[in-house]
């Protein structure tokens, strides 16, 4: 208990942090910030528009802490300000319906390669030398070192552009409304594939090599050799004796790896035109809608902080050392 | 030298090495390898690949080869100065914290915590977008001062171990100063996850830097990899079937992180040979096996 609620004041002064940067960044341009923001945006406010966003920036009449304090106030309470492309949309509204989309997409994909680039590690640690370890490790280096960017582009070339197999953008087809059908849900999986496949070609390689790493670093230890001693199936030592033990800095490895996946995803998310927060953000990018890309930041250093949370809580299931401290 | 002579015997790193090697040369040749300029028009929009363009022209009729040949030096240049400027930081910051312990550890170990559960591309894509389009030696610059903190993980912890071992023992009798403690005693130790650090840095810092100029946060009147896609993109070349002026750029991008990710794993390899991989371990790994229940 202690060392989860440690592990909570840890993660809400990280969020603090990015806080701090958001409020600090805009103080630091120079000449009037929120002028330089908004014209560069392109956009004309009404002075009323243009107060009631200096007000969620922290902008107002008084000394700095004053207006740090009154930002960090309006944070805390869900309010990331409005966007300026599409004033007066609140940007946790614009985020949080994107958000929906990249969750899906990064849930599934992590599961879905966690467990392949596991299983893929642990056979080919449990196999090192053979031809198979020689393949595994291979492709394990080859999908960890290409650049997301490039992963997606030439997935989409081939099987977007050139094959045809799959469609180029959108996570379902536009001329349906969202509802509960096969239909519906058939369009999401059949435009959500490449995506995902690509996702899933980025992180699978990751995983596979730390399990892998860690796997072999621990099969030298006695109670392998006892495992085997005790005249265990060989299948029953890799498993219970081996990838049980070597499963937990690899679970940790996953907290680091999140951010990862999450940018992954944001690339993917740009490159195959998926309505997700890569693809909002891009939009915003491209915009100079500062709002949006403030709000993201902190959006994204909340999923980051919840998940190794869930990563910590998991720990504890893993290792029962922890229990007990 | 020993490592040199370690990475000449490691298939993974010979081929890694060459890869590498290639694209240093055609960066530093690259004036030498192209007749044609790579920021003017030199023919029509979207020509593709033929003897007079190798690899085709862009929508703007810029040579996509010359562009290929000049943005290697741009995207090298970016890589290995982000990448020594991620490792100097979190090599120096590790080993002290490590070493010196306290509350010198907790404080670097508090801040190293927290840069890395703050998402890295998100915070610098903030950071890109106030400072408007930032040119290659501003992005090599941020990635240097938002990216170091794995690097002060990996080499704390080592740090831990090693200050225990009998020779800093030894070197702290003597009443040796601890920079030259930490210096010469523990950093000599450390070549191989140093090594590993400053290599995935430069992986790191390439994709990054592509990835900012990709999502158009670059200058985009750099001859570089990454303006090269942002460029294609935005031209729309996948849909207009121009391949070539999008493919190219992507294809250097991979057999650059391929290299690099190559010598990384025979250095991780050479520093933990329980690591290896085929060859003399499956030799090995065979009479084991043909040896078992033979006893």
């Amino acid at each position: 208990m202690a060392f989860l609620l440690r592990r909570l004041a840890f993660y809400l002064a990280a969020f603090l942090a990015a806080a701090t940067i958001n409020f600090f960044l805009p103080r630091l341009m120079p000449g009037d910030p929120i002028e330089i923001m908004f014209a560069s945006a392109g956009s004309e406010l009404s002075l009323e528009n243009l107060n009631a966003l200096k007000l969620t920036f922290g902008f107002i009449d008084a000394p700095l802490h004053e207006q740090y304090f009154s930002y960090l106030k309006s944070v805390f309470t869900g309010d990331l300000g409005r966007s300026i492309k599409y004033f007066p949309l609140p940007v946790t509204d614009l985020l949080g319906r994107a958000l929906i989309w990249t969750l899906g997409l990064v849930g599934i994909a992590t599961l879905i390669s966690f467990t392949l680039g596991t299983f893929l590690g642990v056979m080919a640690a449990w196999r090192r030398g053979t031809l198979f370890d020689s393949v595994a490790s291979l492709l394990a280096i080859f999908s960890s070192s290409v650049p997301a960017v490039v992963v997606s582009l030439i997935v989409l070339f081939v099987f977007g552009y050139t094959l045809r197999w799959f469609p180029n953008g959108y996570a379902a087809d536009p001329m349906l409304d969202p509802a509960f059908s096969w239909t519906y849900i058939s369009s999401v999986i059949y435009h959500g594939a490449l995506p995902m496949l690509t996702l899933v070609t980025v992180l699978t390689g990751g995983f596979a090599v730390t399990m892998r790493n860690n796997m072999i670093n621990l099969l030298g230890e006695d109670y392998i050799v006892m495992g085997r001693a005790k005249g265990l199936s060989d299948s029953n030592v890799m498993l219970w004796y081996a990838a049980r033990n070597a499963l937990l800095p690899t679970v940790s490895s996953l907290a680091i790896a999140i951010g990862t996946i999450l940018s992954g995803s944001l690339i993917i998310e740009v490159v195959f035109n998926y309505p997700g927060l890569g693809n909002t953000l891009y939009q915003a990018i491209l915009a100079r809608d500062y709002p949006v890309i403030q709000g993201q930041l902190l959006i994204m250093t909340g999923a980051m902080l919840v998940s190794n949370f869930v990563v910590d809580l998991s720990y504890v299931l893993l290792d029962p050392r922890l229990k007990k401290a | 030298m020993t490592l040199l002579r370690q990475l000449l015997h490691n298939k993974k790193a010979v081929i890694g090495l060459t890869i590498l090697v290639l694209i240093v040369l055609i960066a530093i040749f690259a004036p030498l390898l192209t007749e044609y300029s790579p920021v003017r028009r030199v023919g029509r929009p979207h020509q593709p690949p033929s003897w007079e363009h190798w690899l085709g022209t862009t929508r703007l009729g810029h040579d996509v080869f010359s562009r290929l040949v000049h943005g290697a030096r741009v995207s090298l240049a970016v890589g290995i100065g982000a990448g020594l400027l991620i490792t100097v930081i979190g090599t120096v910051l590790g080993i002290i914290a490590g070493y010196k312990g306290g509350v010198i550890d907790e404080v670097i170990n508090f801040f190293t915590n927290m840069v890395l559960v703050i998402p890295n591309l998100p915070l610098l894509l903030v950071l890109a977008a106030f400072i408007g389009q930032a040119s290659p030696l501003v992005i090599a610059v941020i990635l240097g001062f938002t990216s170091w903190a794995w690097g002060v993980r990996v080499t704390r912890s080592e740090t831990l171990s090693i200050r225990q071992r009998d020779y800093v023992k030894s070197a702290e009798m003597l009443g040796e100063p601890s920079w030259r403690i930490m210096t010469s005693e523990i950093f000599p130790n450390l070549i191989s996850i140093v090594g590993i650090n400053f290599i995935g840095s430069i992986i790191f810092a390439v994709i990054a830097e592509a990835t900012l100029e990709f999502l158009g946060l670059g200058d985009p009147n750099t001859v570089s990899w990454g303006i090269m896609l942002y460029n294609a993109q935005n031209a729309s070349a996948l849909s207009v079937g121009a391949w070539w002026d999008l493919l190219s750029p992507c294809l250097a991008l991979a057999l650059l992180g391929l290299g690099l990710a190559l010598v990384n794993f025979a250095i991780d390899e050479i520093a933990n040979p329980r690591l290896r991989t085929g060859g003399m371990l499956a030799r090995w790994v065979g009479l084991v096996s043909a040896g078992e229940g033979k006893l």
